[in-house]
């Protein structure tokens, strides 16, 4: 028995030695690369001048076809053979890939977040070693290649474009109503006091989003952000240049909260936003009689209504662009775009899908289907297949300034942790300090 | 029979030879000349050889088809199907040629020697796999929880000053009270309801007993995050002007209550208590099945002799039939405790922790793979490893017990 025992403890031993010598200590921080990208040419592994361009983005399924659809007329003149990849797991993925010198020779980033990250180590050409700067910047909406910039240069160009400041509202009923679209804040509040006087509630609104409840509450804030103060003090609110409990930002809450928390704004109250489905906000929109009547959300609304509705989408649904605070004042927009970005700085077919995907001339399939809007303002509009469409891709066309998502730019702990939870913690009870106070403490130092 | 089983298997047969029911060597084929009788020590050098060079071949070559299907899934159509059963032919047969040329090998060795080396051939593999697979990734796992947020640099205690004292603190000591919670009640509630239902059932028709076994273990069949689902139908809130989708809300709303958003009432942990009753309906019937036959094994002589000497149907349950079925028992019960300590998807799927249900496994998911704070959630699942591995220490021994008592 003392032999056995004395054995067993030599063989775990020898066992944790093992392991411990496998484990090799730390993992070797980022970087390096091959190229560093400023100077030279970043470079992956895969093969340049070939007539093969790998490709990996976040969206499949439908999307995924209209994408291919849109390149196959590109891919037939260049004789270049473009490979896509869906993941949907993105984010990760495309770190994991780099770590292991795997990337693909496009990256297409649903957020900048991700994007900047990896240029910072090296690993992403930035695009004015490849692309016409100038004429890219004079076709998109201002705004779009700062999201990609970092530390003086950018390194990502938009090649979809999301619109989130978009109020939606059933438009038999509104029509019957007889409601006028609103030009400023105060047109707006007069709106839905008279929506209410009417016997309706104003507000459709839904959170719910399993994992991700909350995220529709940030979007709402950053609107009043970006409507009070403007796209300096949304930068540097993103950028944590002020803080997140700084009196702006409570008072920002504090406007949404004549909205989100006061008795008859909301369809169903507070119990009803935060348990329903936020793709359900308009269900009960189109009831007779409707339940509630505007609903603030992005383009992507159109794919969440009734089929029934979106076959007849231009005599249901109305749209307006979220009102400036005063009458006179641009209203810059909110949104979201893909980044498209090069890992491959010296394959030529690569930078030659680069300058198709980041034109304006990219897209016209995709449009057609649906549901994808061009960051180009030289777009051609008649491709969009409904004056819906064409009405929020003119909001974007006519903006000022384009800011990005502020919860997509902050650090995950927060754009993706505290602040989606906090908003619910919000919405139920706690008070505008205390949940801004919170959401700062949890800022990475 | 459950988990422990193979823990008890590894440590009783370690240093021994191969147990009847591990594979045997395959068998020897017939040698050109015999080996002569006396001649036992002699070192076939050819033999061992070509073990030696099958070994390395075999390892070679399904080491290579294994990264050809992940690299050129095209060589093999891209067919998932196909290279599914490649793999299995592959890996099965791989398996067998690995140990045929290992056994030949060893079998080569002098007698003596080969008689030693035997064993061990045939445990190192399996061991080496156990090793890579957890020992390595637990060692990693603590070494890492020392370390930074990317695992580049180490940075002492301080996630661990983090999670008890810092800014995760609020975070870990709620969940850590609600996986206590869950640990009070859940494996509890199990052996209970599984007891009184593995009793009853034990007294209907054999027809009847089949089919409420049979509709009580079907939970049993369905994913966690699957139940999840079903139950937040359950839980499912609409406001009072349109119909209920929840059953708990028809309910309560026909006996005259206002619809309630139950997964968000925290009073009391209520919200914490509806998800536990997932988990209970989803291991009860592992519970029963378990306990029932422990119920049906005890001998009718013991009940019989208690029904002579005057005893109540309850004293013969409590008295009789209990102590008799304790270690059926015991094992349950610990293993729903650790199946709790692990609980997870229940949590992730209807809450993710809103309205303080956060649970330690939860939490280090978000930690890890939202905030990508990898030595805060490497720091929280070393706590969770401290706060199984005395659990886990127990079941060794009660199953040690077990076994030697039968």
């Amino acid at each position: 028995m003392r032999r056995g025992s004395g054995r067993r403890w030599a063989a775990s031993g020898v066992a944790v030695l093992a392991a411990m010598a496998l484990t090799g200590c730390l993992q070797q921080p980022g970087g390096g690369g091959s190229g560093e990208g400023l100077n030279g040419y970043v470079d992956n592994a895969s093969a340049d001048g070939d007539g093969k361009v790998t490709m990996l983005g976040a969206f499949a399924g439908e999307e995924q076809a209209a994408f291919e659809k849109s390149l196959a007329q590109f891919e037939k003149d260049s004789g270049i053979d473009i490979a896509y990849t869906a993941d949907a797991d993105f984010t990760t993925t495309i770190k994991q890939k780099v770590r292991s010198g795997d990337t693909p020779d496009i990256g297409l980033f649903p957020q900048p977040g991700g994007l900047l990250e990896l240029a910072d180590q090296g690993y992403v050409q930035p695009i004015d070693t490849y692309l016409d700067y100038d004429q890219l910047e004079s076709t998109l909406v201002p705004g779009f290649l700062e999201a990609a910039r970092l530390n003086g240069r950018v390194y990502g160009a938009p090649m979809r474009m999301a619109n989130k400041s978009i109020v939606w509202y059933p438009k038999q009923a509104w029509d019957k109503a007889g409601y006028q679209v609103p030009e400023t804040m105060a047109d707006l509040e007069k709106l839905t006091a008279q929506i209410k006087s009417d016997g309706t509630t104003p507000w459709c609104m839904a959170w719910g989003s399993d994992q991700a409840t909350g995220w529709v509450g940030t979007d709402w804030i950053e609107q009043f952000m970006l409507m009070l103060y403007g796209p300096d003090v949304y930068d540097q609110w993103v950028k944590h240049e002020i803080p997140f409990d700084d009196p702006k930002v409570v008072a920002a809450f504090d406007a949404f909260d004549k909205i989100a928390r006061t008795d008859g704004e909301v369809y169903g109250g507070v119990k009803t936003v935060v348990n329903t489905p936020f793709a359900e906000a308009m269900v009960p929109a189109f009831k007779d009689p409707p339940g509630c009547m505007l609903e603030r959300q992005g383009n992507f609304e159109i794919s969440f209504l009734d089929p029934k509705i979106q076959d007849d989408l231009d005599n249901q649904i109305g749209v307006f662009q979220w009102p400036a605070e005063k009458a006179g004042e641009e209203q810059p927009l909110l949104g979201g775009a893909d980044l498209a970005a090069l890992f491959n700085g010296n394959d030529e077919d690569a930078i030659k899908v680069m300058e198709f995907l980041t034109s304006d001339k990219f897209g016209a399939e995709w449009a057609q289907a649906g549901g994808w809007l061009s960051p180009h303002t030289t777009f051609d509009e008649s491709n969009y297949p409904d004056q819906t469409t064409k009405d929020i891709a003119d909001m974007a066309k006519n903006a000022p300034e384009f800011v990005f998502d502020a919860s997509d730019a902050m650090p995950k702990e927060v754009g993706s942790g505290t602040f989606w939870t906090g908003m619910v913690e919000w919405v139920q009870g706690k008070s505008s300090e205390d949940t801004t106070k919170a959401i700062e403490s949890s800022w990475p130092q | 029979m459950s988990t422990g089983t193979d823990v008890t298997a590894g440590a009783s047969r370690a240093g021994g030879a191969p147990a009847p029911g591990e594979p045997t060597p395959p068998a020897q084929p017939a040698p050109a000349s015999p080996r002569e009788p006396g001649d036992p020590d002699r070192m076939h050098l050819a033999k061992m050889l070509i073990g030696l060079g099958g070994v390395i071949v075999v390892v070679w070559f399904i080491g290579n088809l294994f990264l050809a299907m992940a690299y050129h899934p095209d060589w093999f159509g891209s067919s998932r199907i196909l290279i599914g059963v490649i793999a299995l032919i592959a890996g099965v047969a791989g398996a067998w040629l690995f140990f045929y040329f290992l056994n030949m090998f060893v079998e080569a060795m002098p007698g003596r020697l080969s008689r030693g080396v035997m064993p061990y051939a045939f445990l190192v593999p399996g061991i080496g796999l156990i090793g890579l697979m957890l020992i390595y990734p637990t060692v990693q796992t603590i070494n890492f929880a020392f370390a930074n947020s990317d695992s580049t640099a180490y940075v002492g205690l301080d996630n661990f000053k983090d999670i008890f004292t810092g800014g995760t603190s609020d975070e870990f000591w709620l969940a850590i009270s609600n996986n206590i919670l869950w640990l009070i009640i859940v494996p509890a509630v199990t052996v209970v309801v599984g007891v009184i239902v593995a009793v009853l059932a034990d007294k209907l028709s054999p027809q009847g007993e089949k089919v409420s076994k049979s509709t009580i273990f079907l939970p049993m069949a369905i994913s966690f995050v699957g139940a999840s689902v079903v139950w937040s139908l359950i839980y499912a809130y609409d406001p009072a002007n349109e119909d209920p989708t929840g059953l708990l809300n028809a309910v309560w709303r026909a006996l005259g209550g206002e619809p309630q958003t139950w997964l968000q009432i925290s009073t009391l942990r209520l919200n914490s208590i509806l998800l536990m009753v997932i988990l209970i309906w989803l291991q009860v019937g592992f519970a029963m099945i378990l306990l029932s036959s422990a119920i049906k094994g005890v001998p009718e002589e013991t009940i019989e002799a208690a029904r002579i000497d005057g005893a109540t149907e309850w004293k013969i349950f409590s008295q009789v039939v209990i102590p008799q079925i304790r270690g059926t028992i015991i094992t349950v019960f610990i293993t729903v405790v650790i199946l709790v300590l692990k609980v997870f998807d229940i949590v992730y799927v209807l809450t993710n922790g809103r309205d303080k249900t956060n649970v330690i496994a939860n939490l280090f998911f978000n930690e890890l793979v939202n905030n990508e704070q990898a030595g805060v959630a490497s720091a929280i699942v070393v706590v969770l490893l401290i706060a199984v591995t005395p659990i886990l220490i127990y079941q060794v021994r009660h199953f040690r017990r077990e076994e030697m008592g039968r």
